[in-house]
């Protein structure tokens, strides 16, 4: 039973419904489509004379003997090394969201707790940090950490992409301590803690949720990072999405483009899974920031 | 909390933050007032039976005994940034004495490496926020009159677009838009122009970078505007339609004004991201018709044989300033409502 | 003609029903109030006057019009929501004026009519202020100030004064009282406070688990509750009730006996009746039991028993003084009781 403020006439609901599935197709066919095209030859991926070729997979069958195949696949995995790239991927992103965490809820803690008047001006240094195109931070990075000799490792990236998350970290750790009653902690001090073990043992237990969110958005950058990757490590040490970019210009030159499909394909992999399982935090994260305006 | 504890808490965040967000303006800003050494060249005379030829070659030593003295390069002064490919002083001076009229004034401004860049961050910045702006907020109305039971689906693929990564997001659509690609191959036989590309004209590339644009940031002002119809105030909405308001106008009246302050916030966020564009210029291999400020930068640290410092340098401290300017009706109106409080 | 009619209406969401066969007819002029613990569907009948709600069944009539279809907008009514609803992003004055903008009054007769109610409602001073910048209690009036502008032929008001302090509450209580007169408009007014009721009520409806439980004044309802639901609800404190067995005129419970009952039923009753009908006396009481606790009220002190399960009240004079334990009489004539049928809570008749 609707209540009637909700009530729709009909005209209306299908004016909602007809702009709902217009966005839906526009946001989720390009990945459909490209998902199954992966498993396709690049004559029916690109089928310049009849896109149904890319449905049927007509040249696949031609070329291989059957409507699928996974060569794309195996070459990026195989052949370009793909999967070096996944593991540095996972090291990078781990690290980033452990460190991001760890040093950002101590300070967002601090930030949501001091009444002072620097504190303001900390979120407010940390806001013009956030716009700060990642780029012009990385043409800073490149001539010192040449000169360090670090440039190029892991570990210069991770520290790197820590730094770069951490005003938007601290931001939304600092909102969500914010909703959290002050009461608690003061309760655990009075109770006999210290301030670091009110933290602990008290608050970090019901930020959970919080923690668990702001990590997500620390994943997705991490996860996500053209700029700072492409630009800071070593061929070797490359992660999933300089290493598309790397070997697009090559692989186009030999006609092998569905190798880098397949590689995009299969770093989406872990952000549609992520999406599945935390549509929730997302949702709750995005709105986060807004709630506090 | 004491200043200690709040120190001892906040500092390995606020040690991260100097040292690599602060600490790089700064060797940006500095990096920006040295050049790269010229090569360095010695004459050397080679004897053959045909007779002995001079010839210039690159002094390998002396490079290096340069480099070793200057590591940062020459010291070029604010020289950087007056040079042709940055704010080009002496080439806008000549267009202006030479151009018949302030059109093609303008448009040959608009040639020239850096303003080319701006006009596209601009143009690409304050188009694609309001659309992004006003997209959302129509597929939240949508998606908040649809059945509770499907709206979980629909925001699941709702997020695609924004959680993808920018590169693969503009790269599953470049090969979608490609004249090979379904979009493209159908839309040149829809239109029965086989030489319509994606690179044919600037104007049908900046339409797609920045159709990718709204596509990709969509999703946010979509959910944040959803959660912001959840929280209309049901008394406020009831009262409307007592008072007598028609459903548009209820819309007019009470739901918009209560997504206001969301607006301000989707805007703030849009600023910034769309302002540093650069992904989508990679994945659309679009740049031989659309440039932006972070592709400058990222052009000449990455496309040159040896990096360009100075003139990256230059060209982040000018967009540094772009962001500033940016920022600063936010910055000025925090810092009005943090007086006002505090007074 | 502002007469309003309910034929028995029902609202049901799937399983639960929300209100269950409302008839009552509402006068020209009167102020009706829905009283009721929360969740007794009140509101929801309330709504379903004002058309926010739809009704399952039954009809709603508002003068000579069925309006069970119609709009809420085109049922010519005003309403006044608990936490007002006022439109944030308005100045008071637009807040007001909001109803005869949207039904397109002629602009020339809208400032008159905002004026005229913003007088009303001592608001002139505050008419270019926006919401945020109000008190409670002016906010309050505010959402008045916008429910008469339009002289619709009914008022509803739910919970107006429920968010307001409990001195303000007095004062915007008699302002609303002191309205409603000079206005002549038909009001349904919702309350959870039984002294508000009292107060405004021609006729107060007791509601409990979306059925009436009584209609009357509130001098009924008070001397007359038609079942322990009433009687327990109304009052302050409510009737002390005691669970017993009566015959022959006399009722008996655990510690506790009450002859020269004129009445013919027998067997399992529930015994009521008011602490401030019931005496302390120093010998001779239905009630010798030890003191459970004493408050002090002010204009009297309130002895507290605890009678088998129940908690039993007495008022006493206000210089009155016991200590806890101390074993005080009560005097409980059989003039004062009130029985009802256990079983079914209703009212025995002939007391």
């Amino acid at each position: 039973m609707k209540n009637r403020a909700e009530r729709q006439p009909l005209p209306l609901m299908l004016l909602c419904w007809g702009f709902v599935l217009i966005w839906l197709i526009t946001a989720a066919f390009p990945f459909l489509w490209t998902l199954w095209g992966s498993f396709k030859v690049e004559a029916d991926f690109f089928s310049y004379a009849d896109w149904m070729n890319a449905v049927t997979g007509t040249r696949t069958i031609q070329q291989t003997g059957s409507a699928f195949t996974g060569a794309g696949y195996e070459g990026a995995w195989v052949e370009q090394r793909f999967w070096l790239a996944v593991i540095n991927t996972a090291i990078v992103t781990v690290c980033v969201v452990v460190i991001s965490l760890t040093i950002g809820t101590l300070g967002g803690y601090a930030l949501a707790r001091s009444g002072f008047r620097y504190t303001f001006w900390i979120l407010i240094a940390a806001l013009i940090f956030r716009a700060m195109p990642h780029v012009t931070l990385v043409s800073g990075y490149l001539l010192p950490f040449f000169q360090l000799n670090i440039w190029g490792y892991l570990p210069t990236t991770i520290i790197v992409l820590v730094a770069i998350n951490q005003p938007f970290t601290l931001w939304m750790l600092h909102s969500f301590f914010l909703s959290i009653p002050k009461d608690l902690d003061e309760s655990a001090m009075v109770d006999g803690c210290t301030r670091f073990q009110a933290f602990r043992l008290v608050i970090i237990p019901v930020m959970w949720p919080g923690v668990v969110t702001t990590g997500l958005f620390s994943f997705l950058l991490a996860y996500n990072d053209f700029t700072v990757t492409s630009m800071l490590l070593t061929q070797e040490n490359q992660t999933m999405v300089p290493k598309i970019a790397s070997f697009l210009g090559t692989v186009q030159a030999e006609n092998k483009v569905m190798y880098a499909v397949a590689a995009v394909v299969s770093a989406m992999g872990p952000l549609f899974v992520l999406v599945l399982f935390f549509q929730r935090q997302i949702v709750s994260g995005l709105t986060a920031g807004a709630v506090k305006g | 909390m004491r200043h200690r504890t709040f120190f001892a808490f906040i500092l390995p965040s606020l040690v991260v933050m100097l040292l690599f967000i602060a600490l790089p303006i700064l060797s940006v800003a500095y990096q920006s007032l040295f050049i790269e050494h010229e090569q360095a060249m010695t004459a050397v005379e080679t004897c053959d039976p045909f007779g002995c030829k001079t010839e210039l070659r690159v002094d390998a030593a002396a490079m290096e005994a340069l480099r070793e003295a200057e590591p940062m390069g020459k010291f070029n002064g604010l020289g950087t940034y007056a040079n042709s490919s940055h704010l080009a002083f002496d080439e806008l001076a000549a267009i202006w004495r030479d151009s018949p009229s302030l059109g093609v004034a303008f448009t040959r401004m608009l040639n020239l490496p850096l303003y080319k860049a701006l006009s596209f961050t601009l143009a690409y910045t304050f188009i694609v926020t309001p659309l992004v702006i006003i997209t959302g907020f129509f597929i939240a109305l949508g998606v908040n009159a649809i059945p509770g039971l499907i709206k979980g689906p629909v925001i699941f693929f709702s997020l695609l677009p924004m959680i993808v990564t920018p590169l693969i997001g503009s790269l599953v659509l470049f090969w979608m838009i490609d004249s090979n690609g379904i979009l493209g191959a159908s839309l040149q036989r829809l239109l029965g122009d086989p030489s319509l590309t994606l690179k044919a004209s600037p104007t049908l590339t900046w339409t797609v970078l920045m159709v990718y644009g709204v596509w990709h940031s969509a999703p946010f002002s979509f959910i944040v505007y959803y959660a912001g119809l959840q929280s209309v105030p049901k008394d406020t909405l009831e009262s409307a339609m007592i008072d007598g308001a028609s459903r548009w106008e209820r819309v007019r009246y009470v739901i918009i004004p209560h997504l206001l302050p969301l607006t301000t916030f989707i805007a703030l966020m849009q600023l910034m991201d769309n302002f540093r564009v650069l992904e989508p210029i990679v994945g659309f291999s679009a740049a031989a018709n659309a440039t932006s400020l972070s592709y400058l930068i990222y052009n000449d640290l990455r496309g040159a044989e040896t990096p360009l410092f100075g003139s990256a340098g230059a060209t982040s401290m000018l967009t540094i300033c772009g962001v500033i300017i940016l920022l600063s009706p936010v910055l000025l109106r925090t810092w009005r409502d943090f007086n006002r409080k505090t007074h | 003609m502002a007469q309003l009619r309910l034929v028995n209406v029902t609202k049901a969401y799937g399983d639960y029903v929300g209100v269950r066969g409302f008839s009552l007819d509402i006068k020209d002029q009167e102020f009706l109030v829905l009283l009721g613990p929360s969740g007794c569907g009140k509101s929801t009948t309330m709504r379903m006057i004002a058309g926010l709600e739809d009704v399952t069944s039954g009809e709603i009539w508002l003068g000579d019009r069925m309006v069970n279809n119609l709009e809420p907008k085109d049922r010519d009514i005003s309403m006044v929501f608990q936490s007002y609803g006022l439109y944030p992003n308005m100045t008071v004055y637009e807040n007001i004026r909001f109803p005869l903008k949207v039904r397109r009054v002629p602009a020339a007769q809208q400032h008159d009519m905002v004026m005229r109610a913003a007088q009303m409602v001592e608001l002139t001073e505050y008419l270019d202020r926006r919401p945020a910048a109000l008190s409670g209690g002016q906010r309050q009036r505010v959402a008045l100030g916008r429910a008469i502008v339009r002289k619709p032929t009914v008022f509803l008001m739910d919970e107006p004064l429920s968010n307001l302090d409990a001195k303000l509450r007095v004062s915007t209580r008699a302002q609303i009282k002191n309205l409603q007169h000079t206005l002549k408009t038909t009001t349904v007014y919702v309350t959870h406070d039984q002294i508000e009721a009292m107060t405004l009520a021609d006729r107060v409806v007791v509601m409990n688990r979306g059925e009436i439980q009584q209609v009357g004044t509130p001098t009924d309802i008070y001397d007359m509750p038609a079942n322990t639901f009433v009687a327990g609800f109304i009052g302050s404190p409510a009737m002390n009730l005691i669970e017993g067995t009566l015959a022959n005129g006399s009722f008996t419970a655990e510690g506790l006996r009450i002859d020269g009952l004129t009445t013919a039923h027998s067997g399992n009753v529930t015994l009521g009746f008011r602490a401030e009908d019931a005496t302390i006396t120093r010998q001779g009481g239905q009630i010798a039991a030890p003191v459970y606790s004493i408050e002090l009220l002010g204009e009297a002190s309130m002895i507290s028993y605890r009678i088998g399960g129940a908690l039993v009240s007495v008022k006493a004079a206000k210089d009155y003084r016991a200590a806890i334990g101390e074993i005080v009489e009560a005097s409980i004539p059989a003039g004062i009781c009130h029985l009802f049928d256990t079983a079914s809570g209703k009212r025995l008749g002939a007391a």
